[in-house]
Formats: structure tokens, C-alpha cells, sequence
């Protein structure tokens, strides 16, 4: 079982990430359980858990949003790369934050970055996910926490 | 001994040693000098001496000289002058060496009373200032009448000093030997002296080397043993420090300390000082007072070990991340007696963090392994049939949860309105665990209530009041899943030939062999006999309220499949009503002339029209002034709107939301939501729900649904 400690460090790993590159917060809707693979946006943000809990972490955003972030950045290139890049640092604050945190006891992979709506996530068959969306300004991404 | 009574004994043996060695070369150097000076004064007598023993001969020689120059009339002045030189020389020296302190010999008296003896005679001679001669130039050079005497004295003198002159000399030579031998006595004395003194300073040389040497060894000694002691301390796995009198810590602690409290400035620090922080104010004060204990000589050890308040002791510091985490310490603390009483307080700190974890852990899944046991005994007197129906309803509700859970919210407005939904379900569910008597379910449930109750009671709801609540829900649906395979293992057992049937409750065979896998799956809902449920939860609520039931049901196979899940939810709620606000006590009962056992009728018919169920209690009625009042005290209406209420309108209150005359939450009562689900569902089926009432005798609720298809259609 996951704790509720483990489950706030992504989440705050996330929201922290708008509060600094954007200086506007994010809040967090309702989270929710889902079995199978979760749907996911245009971009999204992966790392690979192992050690004391096993599976992913992945932040998916649309690219609405992405595109409204690195404006408030004062970012001119809104090309694929960007927003690859953009994801993949929001991904890399969730794992630093998780680093922090838990120490020794995670082994954090460097992140990976996946763009499509149909991307390969490795995710463990019957493995239930919590969906944390992610609300930033009109916009919505989504945090998946799937460790077991 | 000791290593600093060690320490003193060097430290006094070598001041001894140096005072020693100061001494005696002092000593010697004094003795030394006096010898060296007594002999300087002889050596300086001996040479006087030696020199005056020629002078006796000299004064008898130039006293021949002077006659005979006065005998040729020649010139005697020279003569005369070298005499007076020579007596001057020799009075002076022979004064001088008698005035010498040092020189005190007879030999020294017998020769200055012979030179006293000279001074007559000699005396004339040399204080003669004449004119010898008288020269004429027919006789030539004669001797005037001074020169005459003086040639008298000259002779007497040159008489008498050829007498004495020996013996004069004798006496002095006498006495040069005399001195000479003191002389060689005092050299001899010095030489002594000055060998003892080196012999003493090689000896004390000697012991002071031994005693360095020692001293070496033992210093060798101890900077091997504090490099020991600082290889201990490096590598010791626990923190150890000294505290004194003044409760503060010693110069020396073991690394690990530095580890465990992420500081290193320990020397001087005071024990408030260095729990200040890490622990709550209570705890502090607590700490304080024991190191003040410990310090008591009327103390014991063990007694004090007993109430050590920081045997586990839980802080929260820097993971050395930037972030904190909780670690457990546990405190050992022994006193160091000394002869004058308690000396120190040894303090040693272990990190009992792992062991604290793990401990926990074992409970847990003790505790766990605990709870699958009671509930596997509890499913054993399950229907096969009706546990799997009700982890189909549960998983169908828990999925309604998440469901309601996953509309999208982003207002206060929103994520409340999500509350009562989910209160709904999961009372459903609870009850349901409940007539089955799986608490392990129940009790989750409940928790997962209570987390609601607490967002409900939250100024502001976001997200982040729902992370718990979804962990939680996670948590209740891998349990489910459990008590799904727990199931499928009990059917796998009681299908197996080789289980005695006698073994297990005689319970309806389950209508085919399951594997786990199959079991997971969601089934259609069969028609069950909800009798014995019902029965066993009446047991259980009798049990739990300390109350005595007579339940009695009629009709309940009847009841069409698509009733079946609303009549059980209803009678369940129904049934817990009864057992918390209805049933009175066997003592209340007694009091009013009524039977111990309260009697609970459930009666379902078919009608005309549809269909009908009754349930009815002989307790204590509903009060309709004690409805008003819980309503105003739950803020559902306020005093003058209760005041309006008619008693129909009074009773309508029971199916409000929220609604409750208990204070208190428990599992079968308290939220508000029980009588709400009843009334909703009954509404959901196209039917109708009623009460009546009379207080001390009697409450009746008459549920009236339509015939199925009719349902059907309402529910569509």
C-alpha cells in the first residue's frame, strides 16, 4: 500500500514545478483509482520506480497547456522539442523531489520523455494507478502514480 | 590505580626527583666553593711562606754585605737600601700571612715572635739616614761617629741574625710544609667532594633517564589507548557521551552521535540543549527531570532504568536532503561512581530506527494475519452464495466511489457535493459487512467514513483533503480482492472430497467449483435467502448494544430478484435503527413491564398492486420533540422552522441526509446517512416509504414498491 507521505511528494513535486517556472500554482483536483493503462495527453513526463516500491510516476499534459506554460516562461520556441523538453523537466522536479524525500529506500531512473497518445508506458498488468489532475489556470494535466 | 593517580605519582616523583638533584648539586657546589676558597687562601699562605723562609738568609746576607762595605769604606747606601727593602718585604708579608683567618699554626707564632726579637737589632740599621763616612784628604775615607754606630749595629745585627736566621727560617719552612699539607688535605677534600657530587648526579641522571623512560612507555601506553579509544568511539555503531553535574556533555563522544543528531559541537552542550528541538516541550521537561533524578545518590539504578522516559524516543531532523524524516533513539543512561559518589553520567544513544520499523511491521502483519483469520472463521458461517453477492455489490459500490471520485472538481461547491454521495455508498456497503459480520470490511468502511465526516467538517475542500480518501479506497478494494481469493479458497475446500462435510456450517452448496481467477470475476446477482443474514446480524447488533431481540420474518423468499439488494439494504438499516434507538435495554424493558427481548417483526407481502414490507419494533417509539431537537442541534433546520413542524413533517425528518439523535459516531449509527439511503432507494424503485409511532410502544415502517415490471420501468 502506498503511503499518503509518498503519494504528496509527487504531488508536491508537481505543483512546486508551475509555483517556480510559471509563478502560478497548481492545484490538484479529485484524485481517483483507475485500473489499466490511464489515458494520456499529447506529452508525458516518465520515471521508473524500483526498491522499496516498484513501478512508474508519469506526468501527461496537452500541449494547450504546455504552450500556455512556456509563454508564462517567456519561452518563444513552442516546438515539439520544447515542449518534450517541458515535460521531461517537470518529470525531473517530481523525481528530485522524490530523491529528497525517500533517499536511499527509491531507486529513481533518470526521466524519460513520450509524446503521442498512445505511448509504450511500462505498467504492470492488473496494476491500479492513482489519477491526480493536475489544474493549472483553464487547463488540466494529470499525475499517474502506479507503484506497487 | 587510576590513570591520573598514575599521572600524579609521575608528576610527584619527578618533582621529587628534581628537588633531589638540586639539592645535592647545590651542596656540592657550596661545600665546593668553601673548600675551593679555604684552599686558595692556604695555597696563597704556602706561596707567602715559601717565600718568606728565604728572607731570613737574605737579611743575614745583606747584612754581611752592609759590614763589610762599611769595614772598606766603601759605598754602603745600596747595601743599606736593599736591606730596608728586604725587611720591609718581610715585616709586610709576615703581617700580612699572620692576618690571613686561615693560617693558624704555632709554627707562624714562633716566627713572628722571632722577628719581634729581630726589630731591636735590625730596627737601628734600617732607620740609619747618616752620613757613614768622613773623608779627609790626608786619611781619606774614615768612619764618622754615626757611621761608627751604625757599623756597631751592623755588626750586632749581622750577629744576631746569624743566630736566629735559621731557626727564623726553620719555623717558616715548618710552616710552609704545615700549610702545604692543609693544602693537599683541601685538595684532596675538593676532589672527594667534587666525585660525590658527580656520582650523585649520574645517579639522579640516571633515575631521572629510568624515570623518562618509564614515563615514555606509559605515555606510549596511554596515546595507544586513547588512539583505541578514538578508534571505538570512530567506529562504535551507538552514541556515547559523559554528562557532569551540570548535566552538560564531556569533551569526548562517540561519531556516531554526530550521525544521529546531524551536529558535532557536543563538548559543553547541555542535554535540554541538545533535545530542545527534536522533541515536543512535555517530553523536554520530562528528560530534564530524569537526568535530575539520575544525579540522586538515594536512586536506584534499576528503578531508574524502569522509567527512563526516553527508552523510545521518536525525532524528526534533516535527512541530510533538505527534507525530514522520523527516527527513533533510544537513551541508555548508567552512572560513574567515583570515590567521592556519582562522577559522571555515562549516556549511550542507539538508533533503534530499523528495530522500531520492523517491530512495527511484525505487529501489523500480525495483526493482519489476525484479521484474516477471524475473517476467514467468519466467512466459514457465510453463504458461499451471499459473500460473493455482496463482494459483487461492494466492488459495484466501491466503483461508484471512485466514480463519484473522478468527476472533475475544482471548487469548494463541487468537492462537497461529492461528499454526501460518497457517505451513501459506503454506508450501504458497511451495513451490508456488517449483517454479514465481515468486520475486517465493516471497519474499513467505517474508517473510510470517518475520513469523509472529516473533509465534511473542513472550511475549504481541495484535492488534496481527497488524497487520503482515495488511499484508503485503494487499500478497501485490494481487501476486497483478498477476501474475493479467501472465498474461492474456503469453496475450493468445502467442493473438495477429501473435507469433511460435518466440518463446515450446513450451507447451500455454491453452484459450481471457482478458482480464485473465476471468483474475481463479477457475477449476476442470484436470489438468496437473506433469512440467515438478517438472523446472524440481529445476533450480532444484540451482542454489540447489549440488547435482546425476538426477530421474527415472514415472506422474505418472496422477495423478486430486483428487490432483493434494496429489501436487505432497508431491512439492514432497518434492523440497526432498532438495535441503537429502538430496543430499550432489558432493564429499561423490565422497568416498563415489558419482555427482556425486544420483538422485531419483519413481515413482506405481495399486494394488489405490488408489493409491501412491514418492520416493526415494540421499543421505545420516536419522540417527536427529540427529532426537532436533533435536527436544530445538526443545523438541518432551525428552532423556529421546528417549531412549525407538524408530527408528518417531524417524522420526514428520519430520511433527511445527515439526520441523527445520536451524538456520538459508532459503526451501526451516528452519521445521518442510513435512513437517507433506505428512503432514496425505495424512491429509486418507484416505491414509498412511511412511518408511524408510538412513543413507549411502538415503530412501524411500511415500505410499499410497485409490481417488478413496473420498477423497472421507474428505475429506466
Amino acid at each position: 500500500m502506498l503511503y499518503e507521505q509518498e503519494l504528496k511528494t509527487f504531488v508536491e513535486g508537481t505543483t512546486n514545478f508551475f509555483e517556480v517556472a510559471a509563478q502560478q500554482p497548481a492545484s490538484i483536483g479529485s484524485p481517483y483509482l483507475m485500473e489499466g493503462t490511464p489515458s494520456v495527453h499529447e506529452y508525458t513526463g516518465v520515471i521508473n520506480i524500483s526498491g522499496k516500491r516498484e513501478g512508474v510516476v508519469y506526468f501527461t499534459a496537452p500541449k494547450a497547456m504546455l504552450t500556455v506554460l512556456l509563454m508564462k516562461m517567456q519561452e518563444n520556441d513552442f516546438s515539439h522539442e520544447t515542449m518534450r523538453d517541458l515535460v521531461g523537466e517537470v518529470a525531473n522536479t517530481i523525481s528530485g523531489n522524490a530523491r529528497r524525500d525517500f533517499g536511499r529506500d527509491f531507486v529513481i531512473s533518470v526521466p524519460s520523455v513520450l509524446s503521442g497518445e498512445k505511448p509504450a508506458i511500462p505498467q504492470k498488468p492488473g496494476q491500479r494507478s492513482f489519477i491526480i489532475p493536475i489544474n493549472w489556470r483553464s487547463h488540466s494535466a494529470k499525475l499517474v502514480v502506479s507503484l506497487s | 590505580m587510576s590513570v591520573a593517580g598514575l599521572e600524579r605519582r609521575r608528576q610527584l616523583v619527578t618533582a621529587g626527583l628534581g628537588t633531589a638533584l638540586t639539592l645535592v648539586m647545590g651542596l656540592v657546589l657550596i661545600v665546593g666553593f668553601r673548600l675551593a676558597t679555604h684552599m686558595r687562601a692556604e695555597v696563597t699562605a704556602l706561596q707567602a711562606a715559601s717565600t718568606l723562609q728565604t728572607y731570613p738568609e737574605e737579611i743575614s746576607h745583606q747584612l754581611n754585605t752592609l759590614r763589610d762595605r762599611l769595614e772598606v769604606r766603601a759605598y754602603s747606601g745600596k747595601a743599606l737600601a736593599d736591606l730596608q727593602e728586604t725587611v720591609k718585604h718581610f715585616d709586610q708579608e709576615l703581617k700580612a700571612l699572620d692576618a690571613t683567618r686561615d693560617v693558624d699554626s704555632p709554627q707562624l707564632g714562633r716566627a713572628l715572635l722571632l722577628w719581634h726579637e729581630y726589630g731591636p737589632v735590625l730596627d737601628p740599621v734600617v732607620t740609619f739616614s747618616g752620613q757613614p763616612y768622613l773623608d779627609t784628604d790626608s786619611g781619606g775615607s774614615n768612619l764618622s761617629r754615626e757611621g761608627r754606630e751604625h757599623y756597631a749595629q751592623v755588626k750586632r745585627a749581622q750577629l744576631f741574625a746569624a743566630d736566629n736566621a735559621h731557626a727564623l727560617q726553620a719555623q717558616l719552612s715548618s710552616l710552609a710544609s704545615t700549610l702545604q699539607q692543609s693544602a693537599s688535605q683541601a685538595a684532596t677534600r675538593l676532589r672527594g667532594l667534587l666525585a660525590a657530587g658527580v656520582l650523585a648526579a649520574l645517579v639522579l641522571a640516571a633515575a631521572a633517564g629510568y624515570f623518562q623512560f618509564t614515563r615514555a612507555r606509559h605515555e606510549r601506553a596511554a596515546r595507544d589507548a586513547q588512539e583505541q579509544t578514538r578508534d571505538i568511539l570512530k567506529t562504535v555503531r551507538e552514541g556515547f557521551f559523559l554528562l557532569d553535574a551540570n548535566y552538560r556533555i564531556g569533551s569526548v563522544w562517540s561519531e556516531a552521535l554526530a550521525r544521529m543528531f546531524g551536529r558535532s559541537d557536543f563538548a559543553g552542550l547541555s542535554f535540554e540543549e541538545l533535545l530542545k528541538n527534536l522533541v515536543t516541550p512535555a517530553t523536554l521537561a520530562t528528560a530534564t527531570k530524569y537526568i535530575k533524578l539520575l544525579w540522586g545518590d538515594r536512586a536506584h539504578e534499576n528503578l531508574m532504568k524502569s522509567i527512563n522516559p526516553l527508552g523510545q524516543l521518536e525525532i524528526t531532523m534533516d535527512n541530510g536532503h533538505g527534507s525530514k524524516e522520523t527516527r527513533y533513539l533510544q537513551f541508555d543512561f548508567h552512572r560513574v561512581m567515583g570515590p567521592e559518589g556519582i562522577k559522571h553520567v555515562l549516556c549511550s544513544v542507539g538508533d533503534i530506527t530499523s528495530s522500531v520499523l520492523l517491530a512495527r511491521e511484525l505487529q501489523d502483519q500480525q495483526e493482519n494475519a489476525n484479521q484474516q483469520l477471524d475473517m476467514m472463521l467468519g466467512m466459514l458461517h457465510v453463504d458461499p452464495l451471499q459473500l460473493v453477492s455482496f463482494l459483487d455489490t461492494a466492488e459495484t459500490g466501491l466503483k461508484l466511489v471512485n466514480a463519484i471520485l473522478k468527476e472533475p472538481a475544482r471548487s469548494d461547491a463541487e468537492f462537497r457535493k461529492k461528499l454526501t454521495g460518497l457517505f451513501r455508498e459506503l454506508h450501504s456497503i458497511k451495513g451490508e459487512a456488517s449483517a454479514l459480520n465481515l468486520k475486517s470490511i465493516a471497519s474499513r468502511v467505517h474508517a473510510l467514513e470517518d475520513m469523509v465526516s472529516e473533509c465534511k467538517k473542513r472550511p475549504e475542500l481541495t484535492g488534496s483533503d481527497f488524497l487520503p480518501l482515495v488511499l484508503k479506497l485503494d487499500e478497501l478494494l485490494a481487501h476486497l480482492r483478498s477476501v474475493r481469493e479467501m472465498a474461492a479458497r474456503l469453496t475450493d475446500m468445502k467442493d473438495s472430497p477429501v473435507t469433511a462435510p460435518a466440518a463446515v456450517p450446513a450451507v447451500p452448496a455454491a453452484p459450481a467449483a471457482r478458482t480464485p481467477a473465476a471468483a474475481e470475476a463479477p457475477r449476476p446477482r442470484a436470489v438468496e435467502d437473506m433469512t440467515p443474514t438478517l438472523q446472524a446480524m440481529a445476533d450480532r447488533l444484540a451482542a454489540d448494544h447489549a440488547k435482546r431481540f425476538r426477530l421474527s420474518m415472514h415472506g422474505l423468499a418472496d422477495v423478486p430478484g430486483p428487490y432483493n439488494a434494496t429489501i436487505k439494504d432497508c431491512l439492514i438499516q432497518m434492523l440497526r435503527n432498532s438495535a441503537v434507538h429502538g430496543v430499550e435495554s432489558p432493564q429499561v424493558r423490565r422497568d416498563s413491564a415489558k419482555d427482556e427481548a425486544g420483538a422485531v417483526r419483519v413481515e413482506f407481502r405481495r399486494t394488489a398492486d405490488g408489493y409491501e414490507l412491514l418492520f416493526e419494533d415494540d421499543g421505545a417509539g420516536i419522540a417527536v420533540e427529540s427529532l426537532k431537537a436533533a435536527a436544530v442541534k445538526k443545523q438541518l433546520i432551525s428552532e423556529e422552522e421546528a417549531s412549525l413542524l407538524d408530527t408528518r413533517s417531524t417524522m420526514a425528518l428520519i430520511f433527511r441526509p445527515g439526520f441523527s439523535t445520536q451524538d456520538d459516531v459508532s459503526m451501526d449509527a451516528g452519521r445521518g446517512v442510513g435512513m437517507d439511503v433506505v428512503a432514496r432507494s425505495v424512491y429509486a424503485l418507484g416505491g414509498k416509504i412511511g412511518v408511524s409511532t408510538h412513543p413507549g410502544k411502538y415503530t412501524r415502517f411500511k415500505i410499499v414498491l410497485p409490481a417488478v415490471d413496473s420498477a423497472s420501468s421507474a428505475v429506466a
